[in-house]
């Protein structure tokens, strides 16, 4: 089942006279349950497609679709609605509230629907307990690690079950280690809980734990890999190789 | 590029954040500058010989400098930490904090004395429109003209090169104590975490110091404080309980009800409560104080405006407990003149005759304390001037009843009357047992029949019987009241430009006389009041403001975060409204209780009616201070636009 699908869809910025076309007619389908990774350099329109495709910035022209509904005519009001809904973010920066304890921030999305304080409850202990952040539930922000502010991202975006996750460099910000930790969740909240996600990233490590890697360049589509049945290392140097003459910067390994 | 090139850059290209400091600072210096002027006018001259008013109005301007430089510190605070990356990066590109220092020191210097050339212009338009108004109030037809004081110009340029001096003072010593690190980050760690067992003590220790001074306010009066040495310890006593326990209210109590209401929500918080809860308790600890200094300020400006209101308000009322009448006179002869006057200028007019005689009267039995060492009178044998129930409309009396109408406010204060009871009125040689009915507040006959005691009404019958039994040796100098109504409102003055050119035999009054004495005499002292409460708001209001758009800017970042997460502007925009009411409500409500109970500590020397001018001036001090609140939430609904 076709969960998201954007076709020729167009992104420029700036006025008349002074235009940079930065998305040029892209196609992208996505399959429920699917973990999908945006590869591209820098400047190619990876973020400004995470965020055309979760609805944070419209785009110039073309059609989105997600579950069925077009995203594009929506107005500033339904579009809220519909982020609250199906929806669910995880950003370089941590983007947690300050003012708010690790699980006060977790469970925000679920205030909007009006899910009962029991079943909250329920269900912030058992993904708090699969993301190791249930130790950790009173303590703010700035009294935790990276790695657990990220984590703590992660659930809050998983929380209310959201027909897509977008992940925008999630692991940016983060050390090896705590990067492949949290990768190695999604991937297992993926499969689990058959959520959908798409990460935009550079990392081809990061990349290794999709199941499909779309690499884009210029504003368009230029190829797609799909680990199909290979193991992650092999997968891993599938990406590297492409990466290579798509012109990115190579990785010494 | 030159460090002067790059002071005129960063001038210009900072004018978005100087644009607050520049309106203080403009608004302070006219403030000030206006005030000053009308110190030094030669018009005024007059006026302060007459009420002491030199010394009001020299109290008043140190009060102001006290005031204003307060605000101009917390603008420059605010200010200087909206630029504390910009500094960090001039350091980290190796200036030193000296050059820095400098720099901010000049680029402060064009801005701060251009900002006061404006201000000085502005208030010089500004004074005289006070002083318009001035003469308004204290009821002096002349024409405002203003020259231009050099005096006021000097000490206005004095004042501010002296505050000028100590923020840059303060600036030196913020650059002083940071280092690049700390510049760059922003520490954010919320200030609420646990309750402890102390603060809940201090919380609700804070509520008694605030109930124990309402009490103490509320006994004020009452007799129980003697000397004048008591009455000041009791007053510094109520003060400062109040204010501490503001305090202790806003850092224990707030915090703790705010805590308990969080944790009952086991984490599970809606958008309103992120936005205004958890918003509130990130900060309380050091907004404690500020919230404190804006009460007591409030309640300061509220109490005092009232106070002089009430004064002034009653400027009417107790001219018309005076005279009674729009005119009074004690002597046949007199009102004749003055009535034939009336038609011939065709103005109509209604007379009212009333007989007044003085009777000795046995009040011990309705007096609810009898305390009457203070007053020096002998309550067993007082005399009161008695009318009969004929001469007032409105009232028939059987003959064993009597009423009393017409009782001045603070000596009721001293002397209160019982509901009901039984008085006795002692003629010469006769005394009359007689039901007291009540007390009535209107009065019938002028100031010179009462001194400010009731006047007793009873039946004609019993008034005849009294009249035939009269002591000569208390009566006053007549013994009938005859009080002209002028029927047509507008032509009172008229009529009392009239009488101020007769010459009478006996004791007159006009109401519009004594309206414009009192006026005149409590003009100048409301005008100050009026001036400095009207600071007071202003300031505080703006310094709410400015620390409203601070923490707005600062929380911007999280309305990205919730508007991404699907919340709706509207979903923001009414938590942020909770916040407001919050920060705006809480110091306007206790404001208002406190001023409340000290105007009602000690009204009564100050005018004949409480609620509606105090009412009045709530009212009004309400709307003022509400305007902040809505700007505040309009540049919050600006800061969750632009957040996405």
């Amino acid at each position: 089942m076709i969960i998201l699908e954007a076709s020729n869809i167009y992104k420029s910025y700036g006025n008349k006279f002074n235009k940079q076309e930065v998305l040029k007619g892209l196609d992208i389908r996505v399959e429920k349950g699917e973990f999908l990774s945006i590869m591209g350099p820098s400047g190619s329109g990876k973020t400004t497609l995470l965020n055309v495709l979760s609805s944070i910035d419209r785009v110039s022209q073309g059609m989105i679709k997600i579950e069925g509904k077009d995203i594009v005519g929506m107005k500033e009001k339904q579009l809220a609605e519909f982020r609250k809904n199906h929806l669910g973010f995880i950003f370089q920066e941590y983007n947690l509230l300050d003012t708010l304890t690790v699980k006060e921030n977790v469970l925000l999305p679920l205030s909007i629907t009006k899910t009962p304080k029991k079943e909250a409850e329920q269900k912030f202990a058992e993904l708090a307990t699969e993301l190791g952040i249930y130790e950790i539930k009173d303590k703010y922000p700035n009294e935790i690690s990276g790695g657990q502010k990220q984590r703590t991202s992660a659930a809050r975006a998983f929380i209310h079950e959201p027909s897509i996750i977008f992940a925008d460099e999630p692991t940016g910000a983060l050390d090896s280690k705590s990067a492949s930790d949290l990768l190695n969740k999604l991937q297992h909240l993926n499969r689990k809980r058959k959520a959908t996600i798409v990460m935009v990233t550079h990392d081809p490590v990061a990349a290794s734990f999709s199941s499909r890697v779309i690499f884009i360049k210029d504003g368009q589509v230029y190829t797609q890999l799909n680990k199909g049945n290979e193991t992650r290392q092999a997968f891993f140097h599938d990406i590297m190789k492409t990466q290579g003459v798509l012109g990115g910067v190579q990785h010494e390994h | 590029m030159s460090i002067n090139q790059l002071i005129f850059r960063s001038l210009r290209k900072n004018l978005k954040n100087y644009y607050l400091y520049v309106f203080a600072l403009i608004f302070a210096v006219a403030l000030y500058f206006s005030f000053v002027t009308l110190q030094y006018d030669p018009a005024l001259n007059e006026m302060k010989g007459t009420v002491k008013g030199a010394a009001a109005i020299r109290a008043a301007s140190v009060l102001l400098i006290a005031i204003v430089g307060v605000f101009l510190f917390y603008a420059n605070a605010i200010f200087i930490k909206r630029r504390s990356k910009e500094i960090g990066l001039f350091q980290l590109i190796g200036m030193t904090k000296g050059k820095i220092f400098r720099m901010l020191t000049a680029e402060n210097f064009i801005l701060y004395y251009s900002s006061l050339i404006i201000g000085i212009f502005i208030g010089f338009a500004g004074s005289k429109l006070l002083l318009m108004i001035l003469f308004k109030v204290t009821n002096i037809e002349a024409i405002a003209t203003l020259s231009f004081s050099e005096k006021a110009l000097v000490q206005t340029l004095v004042v501010f090169s002296v505050i000028y001096l100590f923020i840059m003072l303060m600036n030196r010593w913020f650059i002083q104590k940071q280092t690049i690190l700390s510049l760059f980050r922003v520490t954010s760690t919320t200030e609420v975490k646990k309750v402890s067992v102390l603060e809940m003590l201090i919380g609700i220790f804070g509520l008694v110091l605030i109930l124990t001074g309402y009490y103490v306010s509320s006994k004020l009066f009452d007799g129980d404080f003697a000397t004048i040495n008591e009455l000041f310890l009791a007053m510094a006593f109520i003060l400062g309980s109040v204010i501490i326990g503001t305090y202790f209210f806003f850092k224990g109590t707030v915090s703790f009800l705010f805590y308990l209401l969080r944790k009952r929500k086991g984490g599970y918080l809606n958008i309103g409560e992120v936005l205004s809860l958890s918003s509130l308790m990130f900060r309380m600890k050091s907004n404690a104080l500020l919230l404190t200094i804006i009460t007591t300020v409030s309640a300061l400006a509220i109490g005092l405006l009232s106070l002089s209101y009430i004064s002034y308000y009653s400027a009417g009322q107790t001219a018309r407990n005076t005279v009674a009448a729009d005119f009074s006179f004690m002597n046949q002869e007199d009102a004749k003149r003055f009535t034939e006057a009336l038609k011939e200028k065709g103005i109509p007019y209604k007379e009212k005759v009333i007989d007044v005689i003085q009777v000795k009267a046995d009040l011990t039995s309705i007096l609810e304390n009898v305390d009457s060492s203070i007053l020096n009178v002998d309550l067993a044998a007082m005399p009161v001037p008695v009318i009969r129930d004929s001469d007032v409309e409105t009232i028939d009396l059987p003959p064993d009843q009597t009423l009393f109408t017409g009782y001045q406010d603070y000596l009721a204060q001293f002397m209160p009357f019982k509901k009901s009871g039984q008085i006795q009125l002692k003629g010469k040689h006769e005394g009359i047992k007689l039901r007291y009915l009540g007390l009535e507040k209107t009065y019938y006959i002028s100031y010179r029949f009462t001194y400010g005691f009731p006047t007793v009404i009873v039946d004609e019958t019993i008034f005849e019987r009294l009249k035939k039994d009269i002591d000569p040796k208390i009566q006053k100098e007549s013994t009938v009241y005859i009080g002209i109504h002028i029927s047509d409102e507008e032509k009172v003055e008229k009529a009392d430009d009239m009488f101020q050119t007769m010459n009478f035999h006996a004791p007159a009054d006009s109401r519009l006389a004594i309206i414009s004495n009192q006026k005149y005499q409590f003009g100048l002292i409301m005008f100050i009041v009026a001036f400095l409460g009207l600071t007071f708001l202003i300031t505080s209001g703006c310094i709410l403001y400015f620390k409203q758009m601070d923490e707005g800017q600062d929380e911007q970042p999280n309305y990205t975060i919730l508007r991404k997460l699907g919340f709706t502007q509207g979903d923001l925009l009414s938590g942020i409204q909770g916040k407001q009411l919050f920060n705006f409500g809480i110091p306007l409500i206790l404001g208002l209780s406190h001023s409340y109970f000290a105007v009602r500590s000690g009204w009564f020397f100050f005018g004949t009616e409480l609620w509606m001018p105090m009412l009045t001036v709530m009212l009004v001090y309400t709307a003022l201070y509400s305007i902040f609140g809505i700007l505040s939430v309009l540049y919050y609904k600006k800061m969750i636009k632009e957040a996405l």
